[in-house]
């Protein structure tokens, strides 16, 4: 079969979230689609539901997918793969499903035998454990939020927690379906090249992340110490409450006296700061997963990074044996997915961004950007980690034709682009 | 109860994971005598145990005298003791401060009254917080069993130390250098365990565990400067309880590694801040063990065994540590205000301890800190003799100057500043603003003289665009716009004697002298600054010390080149 001649990339506008449907028209009329990534954890305020998402997707593909990719386990990234909408991609019956080296369930920790001998340190055995035990320090971050808001608490901190520790929630019933979809599944990793001769032929997709903790020692955290400790730690600490307190025997003050009036209340605000600073740390190690998808088909390329941030692109881009035959690579790509919503840290300034030369480029050949996010969700302006980062996205308009999921409308919710090859 | 004039309380002298012959060891710490409320809650300290996880706050503490020594349940069990252990510890450090820099020291906020809380959460972390006036300390369970910071002797110093830097020198919290954002860090640390191996209580049980004793004697080849770096400081690290603090106990052991490299502070890897701030804790650790070492040397030649009294060497190594502790802490006093390097640091320190020990031969430790940071590429940046800073040579105008005033009044100060602006070389178009003058009052303790003294800070700032940036004889770095705002800083430390004339002049001048040496070094700091996105709006230095501390543990990679 011949390669394709034209890649229309779609970006559905699921609010703060991905969802990214490649069709590749084939010389004879024929077509095949790639889903990657399925998920949202604010969906805009006026489009459409995921399962309407899911279904135009069917229609779209005349109910068969040749592949699907999961970037990583983020709820904005796969929880369109549960419930209702998981099952209806699932009857597209993907031939192949790709998902990163972490989420491979001959690596996780068995759940039914707790006390089976740990991972060894270190192994890649370690480090997926290691992430079921952020997923655990998520769901109590997730409890103690609703306690407290049950309680009253109604500050943007407390509510900050809440969002972050959703979006680390494990996604069980996404996961299964995951594991469970497609006539094959790989769980990929730095410098795999898929195999797609019968699900898309005259397409090659090189995996340029995530890298294996022996590529790349600082995947999912690059810990000073001992992190698989550090997690064991923190995720006791939110154990619920006990019934005896820490010194049952110790006398409980009568009242509060004026320093403590005064201090209590800041105490429980540092606490709250704390935990989320340890949830922006997790959610941080979750996107360091993410597959990023370098898909060619002929001269033309594009370029899928999922939420990388930089201790996963640092590896292709810089540390890896290849590693300028690949920045040359992207230089020339036609298109770029916007990593993780337009973060301050999810496009590397001089590693990616600049090395794609925008400005020296031809009208005809000026990069393409998508950009699939909704403001106010992540971050804080008053930081400078609001997502979208605005001079980021200053740059995007500037110097590349942006398609932005924000200007989707109710009726067409999607934005999209043809690219002929 | 009559007032005595010290009182004496017992605490945990590293952690409870460190004993000796089972029990916890412990040490005595002897306070100034002060009437303390249940809490305990005295003059500096204030003790609230308030727990956020649960939202308990628990009776104040009442203070016991006297009574026998807790047991390790106890130590484990009793927050009363908690309250106890941090408050007494907390006071050592400060009077620890007050008695090297010869003066009353306030803490890095207004308020007279440092907020302790020892169980502030259930979270494995401990951190100052200026904003909050407060030192607070988490407790975590490990296999079940709780764990507390607040029992960590190291832990408590260390965030104490933060508090009382952050106020002598608030500039040296603000984004500069490489080695301004590490130095807080490596200070502290350098700090926390030159108090621990001040008490001879902790030497004697880890030289025990390490080496051999007979009859109250241990062998010479346990007491070589390589057999105490191995053994005393690894071994240190080894005992701590790892659920403690597992990234402290990584940076001591990483710190008593270091392979001395003079180009090591030009390496990626070392311009991380906590990587950076090892290598300061090397270098004064390295020295430390020398000057051990050097003290040791003499005893017990000729007894035919080669045996050291035990006793003998832990005094020894009690007293080495609170000489060089005291050289450090008095060194702040004689550091810039804004801008820190560490080659200024040790120029502060040799001065310091110069101006209170002029002979330093029973110990030489001036020579081995010149010849440990050596090792680390580290330099004196003082051109005096030796390292130490140049003696100031003008004759300050003085008229109208009210020299009672000028001890303590900023005003006063500011005026004595203004008279002589253009010889002390202060930028004219900048505001300038004194922000602190404090006397001070050290007693030698060779010749047991006082050494009297006037230390002033003070502080200028231009705020400009990169457009002006040549006017000041810098140069934009590539990619910041016209119309970037930069605030240039700047400032002095003026060291006065007992008649009001100066000493020193401790300085990082704004740009604009004309000193091609000042503008390079302000180039330097600017380029700093916009690679690591400090100017970029909305950006914040990383001053919350609670962040610094669990990034200390968990951070990955940052290249703030690569953010937007």
């Amino acid at each position: 079969m011949a390669a394709p001649s034209s890649l229309r990339v779609r970006a559905y506008n699921v609010g703060f979230g991905d969802c990214i449907l490649l069709s590749f028209g084939y010389p004879d009329g024929s077509a095949r689609h790639a889903l990657v990534d399925f998920g949202s954890t604010k969906l805009p305020a006026k489009g459409a539901s995921l399962t309407q998402v899911a279904e135009h997707i069917r229609t779209e593909t005349d109910g068969h997918l040749a592949m699907v990719a999961a970037t990583h386990r983020h709820a904005d990234h796969i929880s369109g793969f549960a419930g209702e909408p998981g099952k209806i991609v699932a009857r597209l019956a993907p031939r192949l499903v790709v998902q990163p080296w972490t989420e491979d369930p001959d690596l996780a920790p068995d759940a039914t035998a707790p006390a089976s001998a740990p991972a060894r340190p270190g192994s890649l055995a370690a480090a997926v454990a290691r992430l079921d035990t952020m997923h655990a320090y998520a769901a109590s971050a997730v409890a103690e939020y609703q306690r407290r808001l049950a309680a009253g608490d109604r500050t943007d901190l407390l509510a900050a927690v809440g969002f972050l520790g959703e979006v680390n929630l494990k996604n069980a019933a996404a996961v299964r379906t995951l594991q469970q979809m497609g006539e094959q599944r790989l769980y990929a990793r730095f410098g795999d090249v898929l195999p797609l001769d019968d699900a898309l032929p005259g397409v090659r997709i090189d995996v340029l992340g995530p890298p294996t903790l022996d590529q790349a020692a600082g995947l999912v955290a690059e810990a000073r110490t001992d992190p698989d400790e550090y997690w064991h730690v923190a995720t006791s600490t939110l154990a619920p409450s006990r019934a005896k307190g820490l010194f049952p025997r110790a006398t409980v003050a009568a009242e509060r006296t004026q320093e403590a009036r005064w201090l209590a209340p800041r105490v429980d605000r540092l606490r709250t700061e704390e935990l989320l600073s340890i949830v922006r740390t997790i959610d941080d190690a979750l996107n360091n997963t993410s597959l990023i998808l370098l898909v060619t088909i002929g001269a033309t390329s594009v370029l899928l990074a999922g939420d990388a941030q930089l201790e996963n692109w640092s590896y292709a881009l810089r540390d890896a044996p290849d590693a300028a035959a690949i920045r040359a690579r992207l230089a020339g790509c036609r298109l770029y997915k916007v990593g993780h919503h337009g973060s301050l840290n999810a496009t590397p300034k001089t590693m990616l961004w600049q090395n794609f030369g925008t400005a020296a480029r031809p009208e005809a050949d000026k990069l393409i950007t998508v950009l699939s996010t909704l403001a106010g969700k992540h971050g804080s302006p008053a930081r400078g980690t609001e997502v979208p980062r605005r001079p980021l996205v200053d740059a995007l308009r500037a110097e590349s034709t942006l398609l932005d999921t924000r200007s989707a409308t109710k009726a067409r919710f999607w934005v999209d682009t043809t690219i002929e090859v | 109860m009559a007032a005595s004039r010290a009182r004496k309380f017992t605490v945990v002298a590293q952690d409870p994971g460190v004993r000796r012959r089972g029990r916890v060891v412990t040490g005595t710490v002897s306070l100034p005598y002060e009437e303390l409320d249940p809490g305990p809650v005295g003059h500096r300290v204030h003790v609230v145990d308030y727990d956020a996880t649960r939202r308990v706050l628990l009776a104040p503490a009442e203070i016991v005298d006297g009574g026998p020594l807790p047991s390790a349940q106890q130590i484990l069990t009793d927050p009363g003791f908690h309250a106890q252990n941090v408050y007494a510890v907390v006071m050592a450090t400060l009077l620890r401060f007050e008695s090297a820099l010869g003066r009353r020291v306030s803490w890095g906020f207004p308020a007279h009254q440092l907020k302790v809380v020892p169980h502030a959460f259930e979270m494995a972390n401990a951190f100052y917080s200026a904003d909050d006036e407060a030192l607070l300390f988490g407790w975590f369970r490990r296999a079940g069993k709780p764990v507390f910071t607040c029992l960590s002797h190291d832990i408590v110093v260390h965030e104490t130390t933060h508090a009382l830097v952050d106020g002598l020198r608030k500039g040296f919290m603000r984004p500069s250098s490489a080695d301004q954002a590490a130095f807080h860090e490596g200070f502290a640390d350098v700090v926390a365990l030159l108090s621990v191996l001040a008490m001879d209580e902790i030497t004697t049980a880890l030289v025990t565990t390490t080496a051999k004793v007979r009859g109250g004697m241990v062998d010479r080849s346990a007491v070589t400067a390589e057999a105490l770096r191995r053994g005393l400081l690894f071994g240190l690290a080894e005992q701590m309880d790892p659920g403690l603090s597992a990234a402290r106990i990584d940076a001591l052991r990483r710190s008593v590694e270091l392979t001395p490299a003079p180009r090591i502070l030009a390496l990626a890897e070392f311009a991380e801040p906590h990587r950076r701030g090892e290598v300061l804790v090397a270098a004064v650790m390295n020295a430390f063990l020398d000057v051990w070492q050097h003290r040791l040397a003499p005893l017990g030649a000729g007894d035919g065994r080669g045996g050291i009294d035990l006793r003998r060497v832990a005094e020894e190594g009690a007293v080495v540590a609170q000489q060089l502790l005291t050289a450090a802490i008095r060194g702040i006093d004689y550091t810039p205000p804004i801008h820190l390097t560490f080659g200024e640091f040790l120029s502060a320190v040799l001065t310091a301890d110069t101006e209170v020990r002029a002979d330093d031969t029973r110990y030489g430790l001036r020579d081995a800190l010149v010849r440990w940071f050596a090792a680390y590429g580290i330099t004196p940046a003082g051109e005096g003799p030796g390292g130490l800073w140049p003696r100031s040579e003008l004759a300050l105008v003085r008229d109208g100057i009210r020299f009672g005033s000028l001890r303590s009044d900023t005003t006063e100060m500011f005026r004595l500043l203004w008279s002589n602006r253009t010889a002390l070389g202060l930028q004219q178009p900048a505001y300038t603003r004194v922000t602190s003058v404090r006397p001070c009052l050290r007693v030698g303790p060779e010749d047991g003289l006082p050494v009297q003294e006037t230390v002033a800070e003070c502080l200028q700032y231009l705020d400009i665009t990169a457009a002006e940036l040549g006017r000041f004889g810098l140069v934009a770095p590539a990619g910041m716009p016209d119309d970037q705002r930069v605030v240039l800083q700047g400032g002095s430390t003026l060291v006065l004697d007992e008649y009001g004339t100066l000493k020193y002049q401790i300085r990082n001048t704004v740009p604009g002298d004309g000193d091609p040496a000042s503008a390079a070094e302000a180039q330097e700091r600017l380029q700093y600054l916009w690679d690591h996105g400090y100017l970029r709006e909305g950006a914040s230095f990383v001053n919350r010390l609670s962040d610094l501390h669990r990034l200390r543990a968990l951070a990955g990679p940052v290249d703030p080149a690569q953010e937007w």
